[in-house]
């Protein structure tokens, strides 16, 4: 074998390594959302509600919302705060109480509504923050991402920490 | 002066605590790399960044790496990271540099605790037993490779080494740690934080080491030019919380060590140091944006053996800096800051002068994060320094006045670095950056000696009009995360021109003519451009059943310019024959439920090195081993054997003492 073709073939095993897993890491991504809020000024520390919004109506709504309700558990130590879960119907998002912000699930929009109750929204997909679905982006594949609308983060009063805003993606 | 430049800086505390509009400050370096896992740095560009997306080539040092590498002093820690080089003189003297021109008394490398200057104006360098810092407090050290002076100012001509403690307001750090070992080595280390009510949080620690210094085979070294090392230092580090949002950092500390030393001029030296600092810095963040001010003062006083005569040097450092970082809009980020720095010494071992300077200075940095994936970074600095001269000459020195020291140095430093991450696992860094490398107050004056040869007497003194090193690097890198592999990889290339590269005193060349009424006279010179080239291959991972493993690769080629008239070999600067051809590191760990097993091996390249009597001597390429076993036993107790040169008795690594082998057992309890 030619140097050239041992060396295309060490790049393209390379690549074949370094393939994007296919899904999601639903928990990964909940702990980065519960480490993100403790940089919020006024952000919650010790016990804190995620409310994860779902549409039962869409499959992949309701799987999101079992992994990460199976993720989150009894509770989850993200940095300062310990995360407890609640599962919250799309519609019922204009009722939601007590929860610290919410987690949206694919597919799902409830960002009139969550302005309007002046609550954070965290995706898990990029562009729920583009679509307005969403204010906060966070993924862990293949490295932690963070993305944040400012208009949306404005919308709802939420001042993030200086240095933390120098260390994400705003949009 | 000094009450004045504290009471300017107290006034600029007041203003800013008292200010309406603030918010969060300092950097909660734990927190985020939690978050982001990886770890956090501002030694790029004064901004936090993700190391992985910094505009520099760094390495970070972690905590746990200092853990789990049984090092007892720093310069161990940073001969295993890719690039660096250190030459061992002795069991605690060292210097260390960045991708080749390591010299005794390195001036390439600036280096810093949480941004405070440790590095030794005097000589330029760093004595490394000087610092006041316990390994267990250490958060972090992150080694910056290439020029950063735009952000540190001037000597971050090589590299730039920042070490980053843990703060007192958000980690607990506590512990105690007695270490014992071969050639009656012998250490204790106490650190302990504490907080007082909600908005005072401070940390303590003190240490105490010696050992016996490393047998002399050779008879070039006097054994009066050696003593046994020894150090005692301590430290405190407060921080209030002045209102929410606002807080004050107070640290102080003090060291008192002795070590056996390589001087410039390539002879030991039973070198006694004291030093002590204070620094005090306020962060808020405003409507301005990040807001810090921060004052400092460093006192030094170094007794060296300078060719047989007594040198005495105290060197104050007083330094003020204030600078806003701020976010415009989503995409750009903006530092703007100003320095000002007076520095003094005396002229030793033959007293009556004084120098010093003044160096105003302002910076600036932007950061444009063009796209998701693109990203651009220009940060520039002017500095403009003030030289003086007080007090008398020496008799038989020429007949100059003080007037002759007035003198400017007025020069630009920048660094402009393109990242571009067209994937989640790839990353490539394009970099350009030039550096500013000072002569040292050494070097402008403050040495005055006679040297008495046979019948003549021959003076060396100083040069004011000596030329700052220009150092100007380029670098292109690519880095790949092979997640399937637990692993990542790298590859650097880098080209870097030193302009007006410093050459010693040397008796075979004399730079002042004898006159009926003053002697011949040796000085510093400008002695030509050196160029170096190079590549790093870096590869470090993760393995099932706890393994972790890294290894390095660093080749350079330097090679000389010197001016007509000059011979770098004579005037000590042959870096194209100091400098070995390749470093590289290979590092293998394991982690099991209680027990930590690593082990090191360094392998280094050929060259050559000056004698004490700066005759350039072949050194042949070497490897060296070094492992650290630990076992945690629960309640914070954990015993730990770790070795350094572990393949031989004495190894020669220098044209000076042969490093030896050193065996050591710790027993640290934290709580």
């Amino acid at each position: 074998m030619s140097n050239r073709n041992k060396a295309g073939l060490v790049a393209i095993t390379l690549m074949m390594l370094a393939a994007p897993a296919a899904h999601a890491d639903a928990a990964k991504d909940v702990l980065i959302a519960g480490r993100a809020l403790t940089f919020l000024e006024n952000g919650p520390s010790g016990r804190a509600v995620l409310g994860v919004v779902f549409d039962p109506s869409k499959p992949a709504s309701v799987a999101e919302k079992n992994a990460v309700m199976a993720a989150i558990g009894g509770g989850m130590n993200a940095g300062a705060v310990t995360l407890t879960g609640k599962a919250i119907e799309a519609g019922d998002v204009g009722g939601a109480s007590g929860v610290a912000a919410l987690y949206v699930t694919k597919g799902v929009n409830v960002g009139a509504a969550a302005k309007s109750k002046k609550l954070i929204t965290i995706g898990s997909d990029a562009g729920c923050v583009s679509s307005g679905a969403c204010m906060m982006a966070v993924s862990g594949d293949p490295k932690v991402e963070i993305v944040v609308s400012r208009s949306g983060a404005a919308a709802v009063g939420a001042v993030f920490k200086a240095a933390f805003r120098m260390m994400i993606r705003e949009v | 002066m000094k009450i004045n430049l504290f009471a300017g800086a107290s006034v600029g505390l007041c203003i800013l605590a008292s200010a309406t509009t603030v918010s969060a400050q300092s950097i909660d370096y734990g927190a985020m790399q939690q978050l982001f896992n990886e770890p956090v740095t501002t030694s790029a560009t004064g901004s936090p960044q993700r190391s992985t997306e910094a505009p520099a080539a760094m390495e970070i040092i972690s905590a746990a790496d200092i853990e789990r590498s049984g090092a007892a002093d720093l310069p161990t820690l940073l001969g295993r990271v890719a690039g660096l080089d250190v030459l061992n003189w002795g069991a605690a003297g060292a210097d260390v540099s960045v991708r080749g021109y390591d010299q005794a008394m390195s001036p390439r490398l600036l280096v810093l605790i949480n941004g405070r200057q440790v590095y030794l104006d005097h000589y330029g360098y760093t004595a490394w037993a000087t610092l006041p810092v316990q390994l267990h407090e250490i958060r972090q050290i992150e080694v910056v490779k290439g020029p950063n002076s735009a952000l540190f100012g001037f000597n971050a001509v090589g590299g730039v080494v920042n070490i980053i403690t843990f703060n007192p307001k958000f980690d607990n750090a506590r512990s105690v740690t007695v270490r014992s070992g071969a050639h009656g080595f012998g250490e204790v280390s106490l650190i302990h934080s504490f907080k007082l009510g909600e908005r005072f949080s401070a940390r303590v620690s003190a240490g105490a080491s010696q050992e016996d210094e490393w047998k002399n085979h050779n008879p070039l070294i006097s054994k009066k030019l050696l003593h046994d090392p020894a150090r005692v230092s301590a430290n405190i580090d407060t921080m209030t919380q002045l209102n929410d949002k606002t807080e004050l950092r107070i640290e102080g500390s003090w060291s008192n060590s002795q070590i056996s030393e390589m001087l410039s001029n390539n002879s030991y030296s039973p070198t006694k140091y004291v030093t002590d600092s204070i620094k005090a810095t306020l962060a808020s963040e405003t409507r301005a944006g990040l807001i810090q001010l921060s004052a400092y003062q460093n006192d030094l006083s170094a007794k060296h053996i300078v060719v047989g005569n007594s040198a005495r040097f105290d060197n104050t450092i007083r330094v003020v800096s204030l600078q806003d970082l701020f976010k415009v809009g989503a995409k750009h980020t903006i530092r703007i800051g100003a320095e000002y720095r007076h520095n003094k010494v005396n002229t030793a071992p033959i007293a009556g002068g004084e120098l010093s300077y003044d160096v105003w200075a302002i910076s600036g940095m932007w950061n444009w994060a063009i796209t998701d994936k693109l990203s651009t970074t220009v940060a520039v600095r002017q500095d403009n320094l003030d030289l003086k001269r007080r007090g008398t000459f020496p008799t038989g020195y020429p007949p100059v006045a003080n007037d002759y020291w007035n003198r400017s140095i007025k020069k630009a430093s920048y660094n402009v670095g393109v990242v571009y991450r067209p994937t989640g696992y790839d990353t490539i860094r394009a970099t350009a950056a030039r550096g500013v490398q000072v002569p040292t107050l050494v070097d402008l004056g403050a040495i005055q000696v006679k040297v008495v040869s046979g019948p003549f007497t021959i003076g060396v003194i100083g040069n004011p009009t000596l030329q700052p090193t220009i150092v100007t690097n380029y670098e292109l890198a690519y880095d790949r995360a092979l997640p399937a592999l637990n692993a990542k990889i790298g590859v650097s290339v880098f080209t870097q021109k030193s302009e007006d590269v410093k050459g010693m005193p040397t008796t075979s060349q004399l730079d002042i003519a004898p006159t009926p009424i003053s002697l011949p006279l040796l000085s510093y010179r400008n002695i030509g451009d050196s160029k170096m080239t190079g590549f790093e291959l870096k590869a470090s991972g993760t393995l099932d059943g706890g393994f972790t493993w890294r290894g390095d690769y660093t080749r350079t080629d330097v090679k000389d310019r010197p001016t007509a008239g000059f011979i770098p070999a004579q005037r000590l600067a042959a870096f194209s024959q100091t400098t070995p051809s390749y470093r590289a590191n290979l590092a293998l760990g394991w982690a099991g439920d209680h027990w930590t097993v690593d082990g090191f091996a360094r392998f280094v390249g050929k060259s050559a090195y000056y004698n004490s009597a700066s005759v350039l001597t072949p050194i042949s390429a070497y490897a060296t081993v070094g492992g650290n076993v630990a076992r945690e036993f629960g309640k914070g107790f954990t015993v730990a054997v770790s070795g350094q040169n572990l393949m031989k008795g004495a190894q020669v690594q220098t044209p000076g003492l042969e490093v030896e082998r050193r065996v050591l057992i710790s027993l640290t309890k934290a709580w």
